[in-house]
């Protein structure tokens, strides 16, 4: 089994055309805006690894981009294709958690 | 006729009593091969130290044997140990399949004792095992397993000493003797992480860890810091020591960390003339622990002057003497513990399998 507090989804599907859906095992639900979760891509790309800071510029993500496929990685993370032929970003569980914070 | 299919049906009334799952739906029949009435595969079980195993192969083969036709039957047995879901991609020790801690409430209860022979009764089942002292205020291993020479770095790592076909780190040979104990948390915590992460363990079934007693900043800091299987108990059957071994088990259900069983050391005294039992120190006490929370007991191990003599000479006893009553029951906790440790993997498998719909 896992280790303690270590968040896991049961699962993760669509709250609509866009939006990602995601059930967690321990009873929380919550729905990710498709273009919120693009500008949160952790990729090397899109956030510098030592500082942190986003290198994503938001005014060059399209309105309207969304998820074109989910794909599970190991047991720990998802990564997500998305609409603009961006895919390099690792979800971990941990991160998705987190994430609904933010929304 | 006989073909695969035919082959595949009969066998699926073979039922793995531990998994309590039929070996064509586990996965385990595999490389078959009908030809000519003569019927070839491999059945690939899910621990080298199954407590089963003879009887599971003899279950396939008679059952493949009383299809009408089949004229030869021939079964190869391997084994391959399934990881601990929670490991899968892990980046501390990728290569290490299961991690499981060896804990007891008290000192004096023989768990280091028992963490060793577990170790090399697992490694005599073929399987590949690491042994990790991590009981910073008393380390024994390193005496227990004669494994006296110093670790030497390797490619920015340290290369654990190997004894008995067992690769063993101790704390021991980083901490002077009685240094540890003013220790504070953050100091353990870090010193924990280096015997985990900064040791070569390579690639590993079972990682076996001797814990120190009770239920300080070291069960704290490996339970929050690594996917663990689960934990082992180790207790004598006094109801002191069933009592403080509660506080450990407790400790680990508030972690979530899995316990998968209880093991009585010091059991009882076994006469080698008569055969005769003598419950010296009571009796019950496992069997307590493990009706009150739910898990098994791997066994009960007698009291025998031997496996003080063998720990101290650096040889395990059940290297020694593998037919003594204390070494026959080391052997059977290790197999029932591997036991364990498949029904605990196929189970979270099962939990923690995510659906995605998107
Ligand atoms: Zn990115």
């Amino acid at each position: 089994m896992s280790a303690p507090e270590s968040p896991r989804p049961i699962e993760i599907g669509r709250a609509n055309e866009h939006d990602v859906k995601i059930r967690w095992k321990d009873g929380a639900e919550a729905v990710y805006p498709a273009r919120l979760l693009r500008l949160e891509c952790p990729c090397a790309n899109c956030v510098d690894e030592l500082t942190g800071r986003k290198l994503i510029q938001e005014g060059v993500i399209a309105e309207d981009v969304h998820p074109a496929g989910i794909d599970p990685v190991g047991r720990y993370a998802i990564q997500i294709y998305w609409s603009d032929g961006h895919h390099t970003g690792i979800y971990t569980w941990e991160r998705l958690y987190d994430l609904m914070q933010k929304l | 006729m006989v073909n695969q299919e035919t082959v595949q049906d009969a066998l699926r009334v073979v039922i793995d009593p531990d998994l309590r799952r039929d070996i064509v739906s586990l996965g385990f029949v595999q490389n078959l091969k009908v030809h000519a009435n003569r019927v070839a595969f491999t059945l690939k079980l899910t621990t080298p130290a199954c407590p089963v195993k003879d009887e599971l192969r003899k279950q396939a083969e008679d059952a493949v044997r009383a299809i009408p036709g089949v004229e030869a039957v021939e079964v190869d047995l391997t084994a391959e140990v399934r990881p601990n879901p929670g490991a899968i991609g892990r980046a501390m020790l990728p290569g290490v399949k299961n991690i499981i801690p060896v804990a007891s409430g008290k000192g004096g209860v023989g768990k280091s004792t028992v963490s060793a022979n577990l170790a090399v009764a697992l490694r005599q089942a073929g399987a590949d095992v690491g042994l990790l002292d991590a009981d910073v205020y008393g380390p024994s291993i390193p005496m227990i397993m004669g494994a006296t020479e110093r670790p030497m770095p390797s490619g920015g790592k340290i290369q654990p000493v190997v004894s008995h076909g067992v690769p063993v780190i101790s704390s021991g040979f980083f901490v002077q003797p009685g240094q540890a104990v003013v220790w504070r948390g953050p100091m353990l915590a870090k010193m924990v992480e280096q015997l985990l992460a900064g040791v070569n363990w390579g690639e590993l079934d079972y990682l076996v860890i001797d814990l120190p007693p009770g239920t300080g900043d070291v069960q704290l800091t490996l339970c929050q810091r690594i996917p663990l299987t689960g934990a082992v108990i180790v207790t004598t059957p006094q109801p002191v020591a069933v009592n403080i071994a509660e506080k450990a088990v407790a400790m680990f259900n508030q972690l979530k960390t899995p316990v998968l069983g209880v093991i009585e050391n010091m059991s009882y005294w076994e006469s080698t003339k008569t055969g005769e039992r003598e419950f010296i120190f009571g009796a019950g006490g496992a069997d307590h622990i493990s009706q009150k929370w739910d898990f098994p007991v791997l066994g009960k191990v007698p009291l025998a002057t031997t496996v003080r003599e063998t720990s101290d000479g650096g040889r395990p006893i059940v290297l020694d003497e593998p037919e003594s009553p204390a070494a026959v029951a080391f052997t059977e906790c290790a197999q029932n513990l591997a036991a364990q440790v498949s029904i605990h993997n196929l189970k979270s498998e099962a939990d923690d399998l995510v659906k995605i719909t998107f």
